[in-house]
């Protein structure tokens, strides 16, 4: 909706030299609307900050103030993508599109725990053997 | 001592300054030499006499002046093998000088601790005109004398009427800082103002400008109430500790209820305009207004306010809220 207008303002700009990475508070304003999306944040960002890849762009943790009409969050610039991987949490990194998430049957983890539950010390670890080889 | 050049040769000048001032302090050196020379004499031949056995030990006394005369022979030692123009190069004499002077200034707390006692004694002892040998330990010299400023407890102490004079030992101050009353209705006013200033719209309006905050305009239909107001600084404090920490905390089930209770419209409550509440903010000199504001009501300051609002009917009507009658007042517009 571009008749609306968007104003960010990023506040506690901090240079984060150990996890190579920008950090800051964000503050956004949008009276009449719901809410704002991420990707268009990121968007936004990346041209505020002049980053070559909106791929390190992380942005989390947004709640709507009373009444609405501002939200605040957290965002993250990463200097690359490599050293994003590096630090990010998995799921930061699903949301944002660099890492898959392994579809695990939620089911069958906790059988296979429940069968450990049973056998004790290094006979666990043969059986789970038997169980990879089969 | 003498700056020495390199080759190792003292210039004349400064040779003919400083002789003077070293024959004055050799001078000095020697009387005081004398002085020690004869009072050590009178000990050894005392102690050659038998008259300071150390078979209980040692006191702390006698422990410091052996380590000061231990420290005053190795100085002169010291002193000589430099006069002489020897080197003093790893020579166990600057060792045993430097061991010496950290022992006494490891003693000197307790020197410092000790010190009103010793005082004590040696006026005692010249005063009373009894002669206490200087050798005595301290827990030794408590004797019986009529000396009202003894340094210890003693039940003896009672008086023939009972009462117990405790003896003076340390002066006592009087309290300084204490705040009259007031000083002190003075700052909590202060404080009070201060408060709720801060809360006034104008001065946020004004903080918000400093900080190039765009202007925020909020719709809310009436004011606020008080649980609100409180609810939300709280929750501004919260807000800025997530801040801070770049983490947020979570929110639990009985705040969310809170949440949705007072984020729930309240009927036509919000739409009673109130000018009192209005001017709730402003600190005006208003004797009423600060009455209402003030939390230290008393069972009797309530009456008085009750009291009041019953003399005070002709110039407005109160609004009833569910059979109470509330503190809101509302002025009829001419």
């Amino acid at each position: 909706m571009a008749d609306k207008a968007v104003t960010i303002r990023t506040r506690k700009f901090m240079t984060n030299r150990l996890l190579a990475r920008k950090q800051f508070v964000i503050d956004v304003l949008h009276p009449g609307r719901a809410n704002v999306s991420k990707a268009e944040l990121k968007e936004k960002l990346a041209r505020m900050y002049d980053v070559n890849d909106p791929n390190s762009i992380f942005v989390f943790k947004f709640r709507t103030h009373f009444g609405g009409g501002k939200s605040t969050g957290f965002g993250l610039i990463y200097d690359s993508v490599e050293s994003a991987k590096k630090y990010e949490p998995k799921y930061r990194l699903i949301r944002n599109g660099l890492a898959t998430k392994v579809e695990k049957s939620r089911k069958q983890l906790k059988e296979r725990k429940n069968r450990a539950k049973k056998i004790r010390g290094i006979k666990k670890v043969k059986a789970a053997e038997a169980g990879k080889k089969k | 001592m003498e700056k020495k050049d390199n080759n190792g040769i003292i210039p004349d000048v400064k040779i003919r300054k400083e002789v003077p001032q070293l024959i004055a302090v050799l001078k000095e050196m020697k009387e005081g030499l004398d002085t020690v020379t004869s009072k050590v004499q009178a000990l050894t031949a005392k102690v050659k006499a038998k008259q300071y056995p150390t078979a209980d030990g040692v006191s702390y006394l006698e422990a410091k002046h052996l380590l000061l005369i231990n420290y005053c022979q190795s100085l002169v030692y010291y002193l000589l093998r430099k006069a002489k123009g020897l080197s003093i190069e790893g020579h166990p004499v600057v060792r045993s000088l430097v061991e010496t002077r950290i022992f006494l200034e490891k003693i000197r707390p307790i020197d410092k601790k000790c010190g009103y006692r010793i005082e004590r004694l040696l006026t005692a002892a010249s005063t009373d005109a009894v002669k206490v040998d200087t050798t005595e330990n301290i827990a030794d010299a408590t004797q019986k004398s009529e000396d009202l400023l003894k340094y210890r407890p003693n039940p003896d102490m009672l008086d023939n009427d009972g009462i117990y004079r405790p003896p003076k030992i340390a002066p006592v101050t009087m309290e300084e800082g204490k705040k009259s009353k007031q000083e002190r209705d003075a700052l909590r006013k202060e404080k009070d103002t201060l408060r709720r200033v801060r809360q006034s719209e104008y001065v946020k309006s004004l903080v918000d400008d400093l900080e190039g905050r765009p202007e925020e305009v909020k719709d809310m239909i009436g004011a606020e109430s008080r649980d609100f107001t409180k609810y939300v600084a709280n929750w501004e404090k919260r807000e800025q500790q997530e801040e801070e920490l770049f983490t947020r905390a979570p929110i639990t089930k009985a705040e969310k209820r809170k949440i949705r209770q007072l984020t729930k419209s309240n009927g036509l409550q919000g739409l009673t305009d109130d000018f009192y509440d209005e001017i709730r903010a402003l600190p005006l000199g208003d004797e009423v207004d600060e009455k209402k504001t003030s939390g230290f009501s008393s069972a009797s300051t309530i009456e008085r306010r009750h009291k009041k609002r019953k003399e005070k009917v002709e110039n407005g009507y109160y609004v009833i809220q569910s059979g109470k009658i509330s503190g809101k007042r509302c002025i009829p517009v001419k």
